[in-house]
C-alpha cells in the first residue's frame, strides 16, 4: 500500500512539475506580458517556482518510501 | 437527539434533491436565453442554498460522532468518524474543482483549446465546487455544534508552539527560524499533543485561510450573474480565487509530503484510530492524557470503550 501511494505521489508531482513548468514558461512570453500584465507575470513565476520547489519535495518523500521502509519524522 | 439530526438530514436530503430538480428543469426548459455555460452557472448558484443547507445539517450528525475513545487495545481516535467523512468528500470535490479550474486558467494563459468544450471544465468545476462547499458548510457547522477548538493554538501558548514547531523543522532551517522569531533553543523540546506543533501552527490555519478564499471569492464569481457586482470587486475576487487555487496546489504538495512518511497518521484519516505504541512515541502528552482520563466503563460489542468524560483536556476530536 506505501509502495502504491509513493508510486501515486510521484505521478502527482510530475503533474505539478507540469503545471510548473507552463507557469514559468508562460511567465516570460510577450502574450502574457500584453494580455495580462507584469504582476501577473510576476504571479506566475513566484507560483511556477513555489510549486516545483514543494513538487520536489514531495518527490524526495515518495522516493524515499520507495526505496526504504523507514521513513523521516521531520516536518 | 441522535434521531433529529438524521432526520434532519433526510428532510436537508431531500429538499436538496427536489430544490435541484426543479433548477435542473427551469434551465432545461429551454424557455431561458442562455447558453449552455451560463445556463450551467446558474444551476449552480440557485442549487447553492439548497447544498449549503445540507451541508450545515451534515455538520449536526457528523458533531455526533464527536469526542475522544480508546479501544480495548490501546489505540485513540484521532478523528472522529465526522471529520474522516468531511476530509474524504472534501478530497473528492479537490479532485473534481482543481484540475478543471487549473485548465480553465491555463488555457487562457496558453491561448490552448483542447477537443473538449470548455463548458464541460465548467460544469465539472461547478459540481467539484458544490461538493467543496456542501463539506465547508459540513465543518462549520461540526465545529460550531462540538466547540472543539483542538485544531487551534489556546491563548497564551503560541511560545510554546513556536519552539514545538522549531524542533519539528528539518535541521538546516531551525536555526534560521529560531532567529527570525526569536526562539530559544536552549530550552526543551515540548511534548506533543494530539496534533504536531506543524499541524496546528502551519497545516490548519493555512487550510482554513486557502478554503475560506476560494470559497468565498468563488462564490462572488458565481453570483455575478444574479447580483450586479463592481467591476474590481471582481477582478479581485477572480485574482484572489486563481492566487487561492495555487495556494491550494501548493498546499496539497505540502500536505503530501508531511503526511506520507507518517503513515500511521495517514491511516488515521481512513481508520478514525492511532496505535497506542505510535500515540506513546510520537504524540505523548496526549497519550498520556488519553490513558489517564479514559476511564474504562466496560468494552463495546466493537472492543470499544469510552473516555467518563468527554471533556478530556486534549481529547478535542476534529
Amino acid at each position: 500500500m506505501r509502495r502504491l501511494v509513493a508510486l501515486l505521489g510521484l505521478v502527482w508531482c510530475l503533474a505539478n512539475l507540469g503545471v510548473a513548468y507552463f507557469f514559468l514558461t508562460s511567465a516570460f512570453v510577450a502574450k502574457t506580458a500584453a494580455k495580462e500584465g507584469i504582476l501577473a507575470q510576476l504571479s506566475l513565476l513566484v507560483g511556477g517556482v513555489l510549486i516545483a520547489g514543494f513538487a520536489i519535495l514531495l518527490a524526495r518523500e515518495c522516493w524515499r518510501m520507495l526505496t526504504s521502509a523507514d521513513a523521516s519524522e521531520t516536518a | 437527539m441522535r434521531i433529529v439530526s438524521w432526520l434532519l438530514l433526510v428532510v436537508g436530503l431531500v429538499l436538496t434533491v427536489l430544490g435541484v430538480m426543479a433548477v435542473l428543469g427551469q434551465a432545461g426548459s429551454g424557455t431561458q436565453p442562455w447558453g449552455t455555460e451560463l445556463a450551467d452557472n446558474f444551476v449552480f448558484v440557485k442549487a447553492l442554498p439548497f447544498v449549503l443547507g445540507v451541508g450545515v445539517v451534515m455538520g449536526l450528525v457528523m458533531a455526533r460522532t464527536h469526542g475522544p475513545k480508546v479501544r480495548s487495545d490501546g489505540a485513540i481516535r484521532r478523528w472522529s468518524p465526522g471529520t474522516v467523512f468531511g476530509h474524504a468528500v472534501l478530497t473528492v470535490g479537490f479532485v473534481l474543482a482543481l484540475p478543471t479550474g487549473m485548465w480553465q486558467y491555463l488555457g487562457g494563459i496558453l491561448d490552448v483549446n483542447l477537443p473538449i468544450p470548455l463548458y464541460l471544465f465548467y460544469r465539472v468545476h461547478y459540481i467539484g465546487a458544490a461538493v467543496v462547499l456542501f463539506a465547508v458548510a459540513a465543518f462549520v457547522s461540526y465545529l460550531w455544534m462540538t466547540g472543539d477548538r483542538s485544531l487551534l493554538v489556546p491563548r497564551g501558548q503560541w511560545a510554546r508552539h513556536l519552539l514545538g514547531l522549531a524542533y519539528e523543522l528539518p535541521q538546516p532551517i531551525r536555526a534560521r527560524y529560531a532567529k527570525l522569531l526569536r526562539v530559544d533553543l536552549t530550552q526543551p523540546r515540548p511534548p506533543v499533543g494530539q496534533f504536531t506543533f506543524y499541524e496546528r501552527v502551519v497545516e490548519f490555519p493555512s487550510w482554513s485561510i486557502v478554503l475560506a478564499l476560494i470559497t468565498i471569492t468563488g462564490l462572488i464569481k458565481a453570483g455575478r450573474y444574479l447580483v450586479p457586482v463592481p467591476g474590481f470587486v471582481l477582478w479581485l475576487a477572480s485574482t484572489l480565487h486563481v492566487a487561492a487555487m495555487v495556494l491550494i496546489v501548493i498546499k496539497l504538495l505540502d500536505h503530501f509530503r508531511y503526511v506520507f512518511p507518517r503513515w500511521p497518521l495517514m491511516s488515521s484519516i481512513a481508520t478514525t484510530w492511532v496505535s497506542e505504541r505510535y500515540a506513546r512515541l510520537r504524540h505523548p502528552a496526549w497519550q498520556q492524557v488519553m490513558a489517564g482520563g479514559a476511564t474504562p466503563v466496560g468494552r463495546h460489542t466493537e472492543g470499544e470503550r469510552s473516555p467518563a468524560s468527554s471533556g478530556i483536556a486534549g481529547g478535542g476530536d476534529a
